[in-house]
């Protein structure tokens, strides 16, 4: 239901209000988890398994017990044999028995100083069986591989997973029929495509600090994108009730889907508890590279056909997807991006099915985008190498062919709002395309524009929201959602003070905290406008009812006379006199009624998958929904000499539903747009056999200001009917399109596919070489 | 075993005397003796930039600069910089347009800014891009942290 | 314990550098400090050469160009005296790393540690730069390309430090320093030092192999034959034969000599271009 699309917004949601805190962050004194202390506080060091696969036989910690500042040694021993994970629960707290990945944490140590705690904990001595290692998903899957997860079956999960061996999850959707409509097709491409993994580099590490009361009851701060799933994952995995850990949140560095599930939080409390004082541990940039999670490789098989028009008659999409050792999010990857394999595009017959395998690297997890930038930068280039060989305009294809409002997405999620056409018309214009850029191009040089489209949901899970009315009248609102950087605190005020009709510094928003903040399953998802937004205006909602029924008794004015009026007041209609919100909360706390509370929960409920139209087997997450659309178009200019390629200006216009804060979303397109074009360009984690080659920031690259482009943000509204004031998300969508934007510029300027991501200069030179031998 | 040995620095226009290992890096003291936090350990190598902090009127990296090479020498963080017209310009700037988002960065994003156009207010967005290519941000693509300066820089152009 | 001194003067220094076996001079400290920072190194002492007069600066001594072995990237970058075919230094200087880290690093620095991707090799090696080193038996001056020895492997010996870099004058002739790397500041994939010389041209390429490529010999056939397509291509392929690149994270061997040629040639293209 939808009463916030009738408020005419402007006392806050749709304007650009510097985030809450900044003044605290460029004055240098916001505190994230290193810059926080607890008196006694011991700081932690890890080892991690020298090998990528073997059994752990034994462990000696006398030495390390001895050496000077130690006050405890932790290891497999001393954690239970619970296992916790998002989908399949197979991951302990610190590695039991077996160790899975080369730099797995299998030890660790506290000591009085940072720099005791590294010089002690390579005394830890621990001996080991060495067993084969799996290094691909194709070695994974050999009959006689060796097997990573010896007890999967017995794991617990949340989904039919069909694992089986070193196959951690098997997916598959389709709608019509796919195999006989080639048939139909005047135009089929098929390739295959091969994408690398990219490292998250936050640029704060991951970090945590725990403190355990008198009464054995755990205190955990750490670096989160969700004080829930650290909760839950902590809980899980050292058997201790939920009630007796409470999981906080100093402000965060930073977090683009590493900080979602637990990262050393688990570890980190095993060691406060084992020594009974506060245990700080701060990953280097090494271990935050080596031990988190990255972003998954993926091998895609994709074939699309078309009639003679260019519509797209059929689709087919095949992905065999690296989990790394742990499942952690992979389940959730693999099927968000078979979902989206189709692309924002009508596909009467379509299938995409994935196998996602387990080797012995480094789990693979969530990160922005999740899924949806490697398929798009297969299907994309699909597109447009259909438009080439059909003399269609690459726009004018993708007009012919985009769902539209009312449609169903692919396994039948609905689309209740669709501003598609309107991002393809705003970059069109922008980036003048029609006319195409006139400069010419210098000498060695190519020059090559393209686009992608891309779509990305919001709905997904719980969440929830209490908003009270403190004695003076002001607001204290609570949502359990981290705020990463991006500015969600700010943005949910703004929905908070809107539906208020108060000033934005009206409103506290309380950092996340298990204790004090309701549910919500995490930053993530791009889901905290739309869903977290939604309970926000609701739970505000039931604290306008609450204040109308206080203002009715005390003006003796029917309630539907009554009009909230700005600068948190009441009144009746056309009368003078008003109320303060002070007034009505003093007869609240004092009189009658009650202290105001207003509370609202939900969970995202519409089904991602309709039996009517589409076969589902495996699907990991039975609700999803609600799209943001995007359009993105690149300029590039590559190097002759040498390969390189070089965005030189960018355009990307996004369907919000409403953007809350215009500016916020900006920098979500802008933001995503470079660790996007990073992805496209020289992000690569690259593994030398088991052990991971660059992981420093010497040798792994992202995007500096001397090479990130010009980038040009276009809003795009096309309210959502229950989104909060017709929002929808925007954290990822801006991701999405860019290394398939990129690679449709180097394949108008070079002959060819891009298969493979990054798009480094070295390939990019290859395909300059093919070009002048064939001449 | 490590030693530890009385440093003595001119810090934010004070001098400072601190105790430390004798292998300790000036970020290591800003942050774990003198409770200076602003400047973050992003990476310890020097890559990052998050540690940037002026030494000598030049921005410099404090997680590459040994406590004991910093006698005789002028330190300044970004805590120094409270009751500074340049800086608060930034600041300002910096708030409004959208460069802060996690604000990992930020401390040494302003250091170096706030040197740049202390040296040249006329600096282009060429220059401004060149100039805080050293400056990591994983966040905001860089537009709104150019544009902050370059705002900033207009204000105090003489 | 990495505990760090100051001595007042270059033979303090050597003195020291030579007493204490496990003790490391330190120049600018950013490789230095950076390798302590991730316990590749633990010295017992870091003999700091910063605050001995006489290792900084730029200037003419009789026929050649001196830089002193503290002097900063930064004021390298910036310096007027590097013009002509001495220029192609001061780009090289000005393309390390970033602006922040150019106002640490120093020539010494870089070259004591002999980094194959370094920007400083390639230039030296073209301009027929010669590195002076201080120890306890004295001073001397090694070419660039007898200083650098292997992957990372330099001919200094036990307390000997790099004082200073030996240039010849700079000439009225065109130089550049082509630089293929990732993203701007990172080490070198590739690169290439050009200058024009009478008749023809100094070329050397870096990141390619433990030590910069140079051919004399190359050179001298090259001579006389600066509008001969053909004689150039054959020049980048006897730089490519020499080249004994590895695969790394930065680019694989096969890539690095597919580079090779196609620098050279626009470098040469680069310097031979009509102002």
């Amino acid at each position: 239901m939808s009463l916030d699309l009738d408020i005419p917004a402007g006392i806050a949601v749709g304007l650009s209000i510097p985030k809450l805190e900044n003044r605290e962050k460029v004055t240098g004194r916001a505190e994230f988890i290193d810059d926080l202390y607890r008196s006694g506080m011991l700081h932690a060091a890890i080892l991690g398994s020298p090998y990528p696969h073997a059994r752990i036989l034994s462990y000696d910690v006398a030495e390390a017990l001895e050496a000077p500042g130690v006050v405890g040694v932790l290891t497999g021993d001393d954690v239970p044999a619970s296992r916790m994970g998002a989908f399949i629960k197979d991951e302990h707290a610190l590695a039991k028995g077996k160790v899975l990945y080369l730099g797995e944490p299998v030890a660790a140590l506290a000591a009085e100083t940072l720099e005791q705690a590294r010089a002690a904990v390579n005394l830890i001595r621990v001996k080991y069986e060495e067993l084969p290692a799996v290094l691909s998903p194709e070695e994974g899957l050999v009959d006689d591989a060796p097997i990573l997860h010896e007890h999967l079956d017995d794991y617990l999960k949340v989904f039919d997973t069909g694992s089986k061996g070193n196959l951690c999850s098997r997916t598959e959707l389709s709608e019509g029929d796919v195999d006989t409509a080639w048939d139909a097709c005047a135009l089929i491409v098929e390739d295959e495509f091969t994408t690398a993994p990219q490292a998250h580099v936050a640029m704060e590490p991951c970090g945590a600090l725990a403190d355990v009361d008198a009464q054995g009851r755990v205190t955990l701060w750490s670096s989160n994108q969700s004080v829930f799933r650290v909760q839950a994952n902590v809980c899980e995995s050292l058997d201790l009730p939920m009630s007796k850990l409470r999981s906080l949140t100093p402000r965060v560095g930073g977090g683009f889907g590493n900080k979602m599930e637990s990262h050393i939080q688990p570890l980190t409390v095993a060691l406060a508890l084992k020594t009974g004082r506060p245990v700080k541990c701060i990953l280097t940039r090494e271990e935050d590279f080596e031990i988190v999670r990255a972003r998954h490789p993926f091998k895609i098989r994709m074939k699309t056909g078309v009639d003679s028009q260019g519509k797209i008659l059929a689709r087919d999409c095949e992905v065999l997807v690296d989990c790394g050792a742990f499942a952690d999010d992979s389940p959730g990857v693999m099927g968000y991006a078979l979902l989206m394999a189709g692309g924002p595009y009508r596909i009467p017959n379509m299938r995409a099915r994935g196998q996602l395998v387990y080797t012995n690297k480094l789990r693979f997890g969530a990160y922005r985008g999740f899924g949806n930038p490697q398929v798009t930068f297969a299907g994309e280039q699909q597109i447009d190498q259909i438009a080439r060989q059909l003399n269609i305009d690459p726009i004018e294809i993708r007009r012919r062919n985009i769902l539209k409002e009312g449609d169903r997405w692919f396994a039948g999620p609905k689309i209740a709002s669709n501003g598609l056409g309107r991002c393809i018309d705003a970059i069109e214009e922008a980036s003048s395309w029609a006319s195409c850029p006139s400069s010419k191009t210098p000498l060695g040089k190519r020059r090559g524009r393209g686009l992608a489209l891309t779509a990305h949901i919001s709905g997904l899970l719980g969440t929830g929201a209490i908003v009270r009315m403190l004695e003076d009248g002001t607001i204290s609102l609570n949502t359990g959602a981290t705020d990463i950087g991006q500015g969600s605190d700010t943005v949910l005020a703004q929905i908070c003070a809107e539906t208020l009709k108060i000033p934005i510094n009206m409103v506290s928003v309380s950092s996340p905290d298990t204790d004090g903040s309701p549910y919500n399953w995490g930053t993530t998802a791009s889901r905290v406008t739309y869903t977290t937004g939604r309970a926000v205006a609701g739970a505000a909602r039931e604290v306008v009812r609450q204040i109308m029924e206080h203002a009715s008794e005390i003006l003796d004015v029917p309630i539907e006379n009554l009009e909230l009026r700005n600068g948190g007041r009441v009144a009746a209609k056309g009368a003078n006199e008003d109320l303060p919100f002070a007034a009505i909360s003093g007869r609240a706390h004092w009189a009658k009624g009650g202290p105001i509370v207003g509370s609202h929960t939900l969970v995202f409920e519409e089904p991602t998958h309709d039996p009517k139209r589409a076969i589902a087997l495996g699907l990991p997450f039975p609700r999803i929904g609600v799209f943001s659309f995007a359009a993105t178009l690149v300029d590039i200019e590559i190097d002759e000499v040498t390969g390189q390629t070089q965005v030189t200006e960018a355009w990307s216009a996004m369907d919000v539903g409403r953007a809350i804060n215009p500016r916020l979303v900006e920098v979500q397109i802008e933001g995503g747009f470079v660790q996007g074009m990073g992805f496209a360009l020289y992000e690569e984690m690259i593994w030398d056999g088991a052990r991971l080659a660059n992981p420093s920031l010497m040798d792994y690259k992202i995007p500096t200001s001397a090479d990130a482009p010009p980038i040009h943000s276009i809003i795009i509204e096309d309210p959502e009917p229950d989104g909060p004031f017709g929002a929808k998300g925007a954290g990822e969508i801006g991701l999405n399109a860019v290394p398939a934007s990129i690679a449709n510029a180097v394949n108008a300027c070079c002959y060819g596919v891009s298969k493979a991501l990054p798009l480094s200069s070295e390939r990019v030179l290859a395909r300059i070489l093919e070009d002048e031998d064939a001449s | 075993m490590s030693k530890k040995q009385v440093f003595t620095l001119a810090l934010n226009g004070k001098e400072v005397e601190v105790l430390a290992p004798s292998g300790a890096t000036l970020l290591d003291v800003l942050r774990d003796k003198l409770s200076l936090r602003a400047a973050k350990r992003g990476c310890n190598q020097g890559v990052c930039g998050a540690c940037t902090v002026m030494i000598d009127d030049v921005p410099v990296r404090s997680c590459l600069t040994m406590a004991g090479a910093c006698e005789g020498r002028c330190i300044t963080t970004l805590e120094g910089y409270a009751d500074d017209t340049v800086m608060r310009e930034l600041q300002e700037a910096m708030i409004a347009s959208g460069g802060v988002q996690c604000g990992f960065c930020t401390s040494g994003v302003l250091i170096t800014a706030r040197n740049l156009i202390a040296e040249n207010p006329i600096a282009r967005n060429d220059e401004i891009r060149s100039a805080l290519s050293g400056n990591l941000c994983r966040c905001t693509g860089y537009v709104r942290i150019v544009e902050a300066v370059a705002k900033a820089a207009k204000e105090v152009a003489p | 314990m990495n505990f760090v001194v100051s001595p007042k003067s270059v033979d303090e220094a050597v003195n020291f550098l030579v007493e204490h076996p496990e003790a490391r001079p330190m120049s600018g400290g950013a490789s230095l400090v950076a390798m302590k920072n991730a316990r590749l190194i633990d010295a017992s002492h870091f003999v700091s050469l910063a605050n001995i007069d006489g290792l900084r600066g730029i200037g003419r001594v009789g026929d050649s160009l001196r830089i002193g072995g503290m002097t900063r990237h930064s004021d390298i970058a910036t310096c007027d005296l590097l013009k002509g075919d001495l220029e192609m230094i001061r780009l090289a200087a000005g393309q390390i790393a970033n602006s922040v880290i150019r106002n640490m690093g120093t020539m010494g620095g870089a070259i004591g540690n002999a980094d194959p991707a370094a920007d400083y090799l390639p230039v030296l090696a073209c301009a027929d730069g010669e590195v002076e080193i201080t120890g306890p038996d004295g001073v001397r001056r090694l070419p660039v390309l007898d200083y650098v020895l292997d992957w990372y492997e330099t001919a200094l010996e036990l307390g000997e430090i790099v004082t200073a870099v030996f240039l010849p004058s700079p000439k009225e002739a065109r130089s550049v320093y082509r630089k293929l790397a990732r993203t701007p500041g990172d080490y070198a994939t590739a690169s290439v030092a050009c200058c024009a010389v009478d008749q023809g041209v100094r070329v050397a390429v870096g990141a390619c192999g433990p030590r910069p490529l140079r051919s004399r010999e190359a050179e001298a056939t090259l001579a006389g034959k600066m509008h001969d397509v053909d004689a150039i291509a054959e020049f980048g392929q006897a730089l490519r034969e020499l080249a004994d690149p590895l695969d790394d994270v930065r680019g694989s061997s096969q890539y690095r000599l597919q580079l090779i040629p196609r620098m050279v040639s626009a470098a040469i293209a680069d310097v031979m271009e009509p102002v």
